[in-house]
């Protein structure tokens, strides 16, 4: 029963459905041009969906779950479901730290009936597109334990402080599980501990995937195909609104100086004061192959302890303080302080010649026209979608005095 | 089966010019504007003579507004009568039409900015230059050339600043997000500044790969935007430029302003402020004493250890 009223949540039902009725030839007999205004239009309206000022949860933790069972070397994507899922993982890791930077992320894959952590909860970008990398190589076998995968996950996401965000993302193959207790009770353990759930299904619904994202709090959904499985996982890359039990709080940060040794030959003084065969920590467990250009090399010393990174943000590993950058920070503020939607006009009804932002002039064929709610200055469409998704500042309110002060 | 690809290369400049008059520079002398403006608009010209195919605009700036005052838009408008005047130049293909036709859109266009400073309406004079408005504008222009230019042909876009001004916190928020868009976008954002070292703009230069160069002397002006703003990035290694500015990445606080090296982060809104205090200021969370989240943190760390 309750699967009939989420019938309508794929979006292959509802916003792209019959989309061939909708394209219409224009004057000139070209359909490129309706085609490219449906595309528009489903963005405008995803845009219009998204909710503003909700609480976000700007130090996300997730660990993903990835199904390395047989299911996975099905050829139903291709080449494989494997080989797929890992290069579109690749894309979604980047996405993600692009666009929450001060968050983390985990690995854990499951096959045989086990659940391995291949990537503990970090904040580097090629260490985890490098063991994707490694699992697009790496055998396929058994059956998955979902329940041994979310133990996993929740034994470390339930250390972190109250204010971190806790997320886990599934990447499922398989129709089946093989777990070793009542999955209900680790269930229930997650609900109670604010762990959200999400399930990527490859093959077709599963019912405790269902009942998993819905007790937690996630999404569940089944690919159509790669577009869509890429579409899917992108939804995740945008931080959820944050769950009840989450704290706030104020987290001690420190901002390193960047130590640019060996850039000007003048530097050279300051450098050897400054301990020059310094190794950074995050590459001191590849020992390995102990490459020497690491060795003095450039990096970001934290502010209380001296150690020295090369890439922010991390947590030093000999203090505990998290290190970012000023603006690691400010690239995340357009969550909080989005542009507000513009207004729908009709194009007949302005009174302006050309578009505020990108200075066209408004022709025959422009049906719409778009006003900001906050300085009246009028966008043609594209504008609209590029400031809305990538600049995430209204150009009128940034050249209009008084206005311009607080965005 | 070949087909031959000859894809065109052209290079779009877009300049933010700052026409705030309260600019030290101005102040003393108000008819340097001129000498700005010309220094500026030969480098136009210079960056059009580069490659026929090669485009500019200019955005204009002061506390109460921005606006272009040189775009396409401008440029292609029928000059009826004047073909007597330059029909030296119209044998041409046309390029040499547009650096005159650029010198006097310029010229025009500014007198909007000059109303506003005489405005009895617009009260804020010593307001800070909305240049953060002007490079929005410039990357919504620039948005759209890359949506109409031809296919099979390549447009290398980067931003230009010009300013003797010296703050922009005011408009923090806005820098940020033009910077991290150039950036998602590969344009390189240069600053000339007139003045001032700027360290918020250096940032912009440091994200999107670009140089910051403050200008010993205003005589030189146009020197300097020939040598080093001139070259397009890619020939930049060739040369000889100033070195990369150290770049300050510490943080200022909401609070005060200062820059700082450690501080404390509202992990709701991520604001900074240098000291614990138990409400944010920005989003007006509540927080919990900071002894709470100490003795988590050691639990944590006792059991890493075993
Ligand atoms: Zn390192
Ligand atoms: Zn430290
Ligand atoms: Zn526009
Ligand atoms: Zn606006
Ligand atoms: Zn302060
Ligand atoms: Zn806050």
């Amino acid at each position: 029963m309750a699967d009939e009223d989420e019938g309508n949540e794929y979006r292959w039902e509802t916003g792209y459905e019959k989309t061939w009725e909708a394209i219409k030839e224009d004057d000139d007999g070209m359909l490129e041009a309706s085609v490219a205004e449906i595309v528009q239009r489903a963005k405008r309206k995803r845009q219009a969906e998204r909710r503003p000022n909700t609480r976000l949860g700007m130090m996300r933790h997730l660990y993903i779950i990835l199904d390395c069972s047989d299911a996975m070397s099905d050829q139903d994507l291709k080449p494989t479901r494997q080989l797929c899922t890992a290069k579109l993982l690749e894309g979604f890791i980047e996405e993600y730290f692009d666009q929450n930077p001060i968050s983390q992320m985990g690995i854990i894959v499951t096959r045989n009936k086990r659940a391995e952590l291949v990537c503990e909860l970090a904040g580097n970008v090629h260490k985890h597109v490098d063991i994707v990398k490694q699992f697009a190589q790496g055998p396929c076998s058994g059956e998955p334990s979902l329940q041994n995968s979310l133990e996993l996950a929740l034994s470390s996401l339930r250390l972190l402080p109250g204010h971190a965000s806790r997320e886990v993302l599934i990447i499922m193959g398989s129709l089946t599980t093989c777990d070793p207790h009542d999955i209900n009770v680790t269930i229930q353990k997650l609900k109670a501990e604010g762990v959200r759930c999400s399930v990527i299904g490859l093959a077709a619904e599963v019912r405790v995937c269902r009942q998993l994202s819905k007790e937690t709090g996630g999404m569940y959904s089944v690919i159509l195909d790669d577009c869509h499985f890429r579409d899917l996982l992108l939804q995740q890359v945008e931080p959820p609104p944050a769950a009840r039990t989450q704290d706030s709080s104020l987290v001690r940060m420190g901002f390193p100086h960047h130590n640019r040794i060996g850039n000007e030959s003048g530097d050279t003084t300051s450098a050897s004061n400054n301990n020059p065969m310094s190794f950074c920590m995050c590459h001191l467990d590849v020992e390995s192959k102990v490459d020497s250009s690491k060795l003095g090399a450039a990096g970001h010393l934290c502010p209380q302890c001296g150690s020295k990174y090369c890439e922010l943000p991390v947590e030093c590993r000999s203090c505990g303080l998290t290190l970012v950058s000023a603006p690691h920070l400010a690239r995340s503020y357009h969550h909080l302080f989005p542009v507000d939607n513009f207004q729908e006009l009709d194009a007949k009804e302005i009174k302006v010649s050309d578009c505020f932002g990108c200075r066209r002039k408004f022709v025959e064929f422009d049906k719409h026209a778009y006003k900001c709610k906050a300085c009246f200055r009028i966008f043609c469409l594209d504008c609209d979608i590029f400031v809305h998704d990538t600049l995430h500042s209204c150009p009128g309110c940034t050249s209009t005095a008084k206005i311009g002060v607080s965005t | 089966m070949h087909l031959i690809f000859t894809e065109v290369e052209t290079s779009l400049l877009v300049i933010a010019v700052d026409l705030h008059s309260r600019q030290r520079y101005l102040r003393e002398h108000p008819s340097q504007l001129m000498h700005v403006l010309d220094s500026v608009v030969t480098l136009a010209n210079m960056h059009l003579m580069l490659k026929t195919k090669n485009k500019v605009a200019i955005v204009g700036c002061n506390a109460a507004r921005s606006d272009f005052i040189f775009c396409d838009t401008d440029a292609i408008q029928p000059q009826p009568g004047q073909s007597g005047q330059s029909g030296l130049a119209r044998q041409s293909d046309g390029q040499y039409e547009l650096f005159a036709h650029l010198e006097t859109s310029v010229k025009q266009n500014i007198k909007k900015f000059s109303v506003d400073e005489n405005s009895s309406f617009f009260d804020d004079k010593d307001g800070e230059s909305l240049i953060a408005g002007a490079l929005t504008m410039a990357l919504c222009y620039i948005n759209r050339m890359n949506r109409e230019k031809a296919t099979g042909e390549k447009l290398n876009s980067r931003l230009l600043i010009v300013t003797g001004c010296s703050g922009g916190a005011s408009q923090h928020m806005a820098y940020m997000n033009v910077f991290f868009t150039a950036q998602k976008l590969n344009i390189v954002l240069d600053v000339c500044s007139l003045d001032y070292e700027l360290g918020l703009l250096q940032q912009g230069c440091d994200i999107t790969g670009g140089l910051f160069l403050k200008i010993p002397q205003l005589q030189g002006l146009l020197q300097y935007l020939l040598w080093v703003f001139l070259p397009e990035p890619p020939i930049r290694k060739k040369l000889v430029l100033p070195p990369p500015a150290k770049v300050d990445y510490r943080a200022a606080c909401f609070c005060h302003r200062n820059l700082i090296d450690i501080g404390f982060v509202c992990s709701i809104c991520l604001s900074i402020f240098c000291k614990f205090s138990p409400i944010c200021t920005t989003c007006n969370t509540v927080f919990k004493p900071p002894g709470s989240l100490l003795s988590k943190k050691k639990k944590k760390a006792n059991k890493n250890v075993c």
